[in-house]
């Protein structure tokens, strides 16, 4: 993390160096005190009588101060905090697996039937501005639904995949990034941005590079949040034979990465749900850097204030 | 046109409050002012206790010899007695020639003990504790000053006790004043174990002919709490001792500040002697008020274990005249020595 990424004056903060000089010229009187304070004769009488006042009234006053200041300095530095905003519009891409590895029974009652009902489930979750695009994930991925905000077509999209054969992860993301780029423009003119949300259970059987496409993907700012679906023992019966289908975790950690989304693995329903829950807080907020100054001179004006009253306290006399 | 001065003020002379804030530098009292001589002339402070001396004074001896107080008839020796001290009424009584004889008078010998460790520099009426003490020994000396008395002095240091050697007449007296004086300030917390009790405990082994001891101190222990009456503070025993042989005069010294703190806001407050260092809130009109009783039982303690120790006991204070509370202890002393000092029974003395 660069330091002018976090503030807009970085420069202000050799300030800070006043800190240390300050604690230091406090420990120094401190160590004078013995040569400042008043003599006394009597003190053992005195000392028996009079009780001990605690120091930490003092002690706080100056080390208050000392926070209030370096809070203070920080905020003339003027620096940038990350916030969540909620996005006004977005185009959300739900790409579905569909090859015939699908069909594994290791989630109940199988992998399809238990994606289509939870994808369903976050679909009408979104904000009803974003748009929706439904893509199926086999040997030739098609885009089921265009970019749209009907949330009817979407889950009847969602209901009507079927398993198809064999799995091509290249060419599923290239009609990704070209079913986001099929949603309508803003008033603004500007795309709205987009996301892949991708959910596969097996390993890529096509020749093209999926990791080129991610590239394209990441080119046009489109993060891939990809889901690996299934366990690692899950196996369907394919022309009488049968087949251990786990799913590549490893590609997909690579195609989240290249693009700056997140991966995830569901070994179950109830994970996929919980997985879908976090997806649709992430993209459904982004972040926007935004100067937090005030904040900082808050906590500044609230140890400032902490300091006054320990100092008001220790030498004020009260009528 | 006058002439305008463009120096700065220089820091004001606060003179002897400037103990408050560090060790003074040197004494607070100019030697001419420490006791009216020719007015204490006409005061005799009451000797009850015999001395031994070796020459003829004014105060009564232990041993016979030429003097003016009658001691037990004797019979007369042809050729060694004076016919002139025959005591008739005794030859006329037994039939045997006697003779009156007489117990000798001898001079008195002062010796006067000075405190001066760190506690002693510190005053803030004008004087600090130590030159009063040295005020005291003055008026003490001018008092005492008859036919052939000496006086001597201890400058109890925290290292070291410094010896004045005891001699007679006016100009001694003032050079041991002026020793006093002089006398370079004891710096605080100076590395040394003398305290009150070793101080006392040294004079007494000094082993000097019989006389007046006069002990001037604050009579404050540092780290000593207590204020109970009943228990001996540590330099009793040694007092009492010193008391065996001697007509012993405590002079206590006090200041105004040490019985009645003042009110002056929160302060850091350390000690000269020990390493106390505390902030104390004098604004606490209750801690004020429990410090200045425990102050007033303090000093009420050291009046019991003097009184016990069968001492004299003057007390001092920095804001008022030493000599007048002199004076008015030597009137009312007349009355009460003879009860005060008797010597201790069963003791040989």
């Amino acid at each position: 993390m660069n330091l002018d990424d976090v503030f807009l004056n970085p420069e202000r903060l050799w300030w800070w160096i006043v800190v240390p000089v300050l604690v230091a010229l406090y420990i120094w009187i401190m160590r004078r005190k013995r040569r400042t304070g008043m003599r006394y004769t009597n003190t053992a009488v005195l000392g028996a009588v009079i009780p001990r006042q605690s120091q930490w009234r003092r002690h706080l006053a100056v080390a208050m101060s000392l926070a209030s200041l370096v809070t203070i300095i920080a905020a003339w530095a003027r620096p940038n905090g990350v916030e969540r905003v909620p996005r006004e519009r977005a185009t959300i891409v739900l790409v579905i697996d569909v090859s015939q590895s699908m069909r594994a029974t290791d989630v109940k009652p199988n992998r399809l039937d238990a994606a289509k009902q939870l994808s369903k489930e976050f679909v009408s979750t979104l904000p009803p501005k974003y748009n929706v695009a439904v893509v199926s994930l086999s040997g030739s991925p098609a885009v089921k639904l265009p970019p749209s905000t009907d949330r009817g077509l979407a889950l009847r999209a969602i209901d009507g995949l079927t398993t198809q054969d064999s799995t091509a992860f290249g060419p599923a993301l290239q009609t990704a990034l070209a079913a986001v780029q099929m949603a309508p423009k803003g008033d603004n003119g500007e795309p709205a941005p987009g996301a892949v949300v991708l959910l596969s259970d097996g390993a890529n059987t096509a020749t093209e590079s999926p990791l080129q496409a991610a590239q394209a993907l990441a080119k046009a700012k489109i993060p891939v949040y990809t889901i690996a679906y299934g366990t690692e023992n899950g196996s369907v019966d394919l022309d009488g034979v049968r087949q251990r289908v786990p799913p590549d975790r490893e590609l997909m950690q690579q195609i989240a990465n290249a693009t700056k989304g997140t991966f995830s693995s569901a070994e179950s329903a109830g994970q996929l749900d919980n997985v879908y829950k976090n997806l649709s807080s992430q993209v459904g907020f982004e972040e926007v850097k935004k100067e937090t100054t005030a904040m900082w001179a808050g906590y500044g004006l609230a140890f400032a204030v902490v300091a006054a009253l320990a100092a008001v306290s220790l030498g004020a006399r009260w009528p | 046109m006058a002439a305008v001065d463009f120096t700065p003020a220089s820091e004001p002379d606060l003179g002897a409050l400037a103990s408050v804030l560090r060790e003074p530098t040197a004494a607070t009292l100019p030697l001419n002012k420490l006791a009216p001589e020719a007015a204490l002339r006409r005061l005799e402070l009451t000797i009850v206790r015999r001395m031994e001396g070796f020459l003829h004074g004014d105060h009564r001896g232990l041993l016979p010899g030429p003097g003016s107080e009658t001691n037990d008839a004797r019979i007369y020796v042809p050729g060694q007695d004076d016919v002139r001290k025959m005591d008739w009424a005794v030859t006329a009584r037994t039939q045997i020639p006697h003779v009156r004889d007489t117990i000798a008078d001898r001079e008195l010998e002062v010796w006067a003990l000075l405190d001066v460790t760190p506690s002693m520099n510190w005053g803030t009426e004008g004087v600090t504790k130590r030159d009063l003490g040295i005020a005291a020994i003055a008026t003490i000396g001018f008092l005492t000053q008859q036919m052939g008395d000496r006086f001597g002095g201890l400058i109890m240091r925290p290292d070291k006790i410094a010896r004045i050697p005891a001699r007679s007449g006016r100009m001694a007296l003032y050079g041991l004043l002026r020793r006093m004086l002089t006398e370079p300030i004891v710096k605080d917390h100076s590395a040394g174990s003398f305290e009150l009790a070793a101080g006392i405990e040294a004079m007494a082994r000094l082993q000097r002919r019989r006389g007046l001891r006069v002990v001037v101190s604050d009579f404050l222990s540092a780290g000593d709490t207590e204020l109970d009456p009943n228990v001996e503070p540590d330099w009793e025993r040694p007092l009492r001792r010193l008391g065996v042989r001697n007509q012993v005069l405590c002079v206590e010294v006090v200041d105004r500040r040490e019985l009645e703190f003042p009110d002056v806001g929160d302060i850091l407050i350390r000690d000269p002697e020990s390493d106390f260092q505390r902030y104390v809130n004098t604004s606490d009109a209750a801690a004020r008020a429990r410090f200045d009783a425990a102050a007033a039982a303090q000093r009420e303690r050291v009046r019991i274990a003097i009184r016990r120790a069968g001492a004299g006991h003057i007390s001092l204070r920095t804001d008022r005249d030493w000599v007048y509370d002199i004076a008015r202890f030597v009137l009312a002393y007349r009355r009460t020595a003879a009860m005060l000092h008797q010597p201790p029974q069963g003791v040989s003395v």
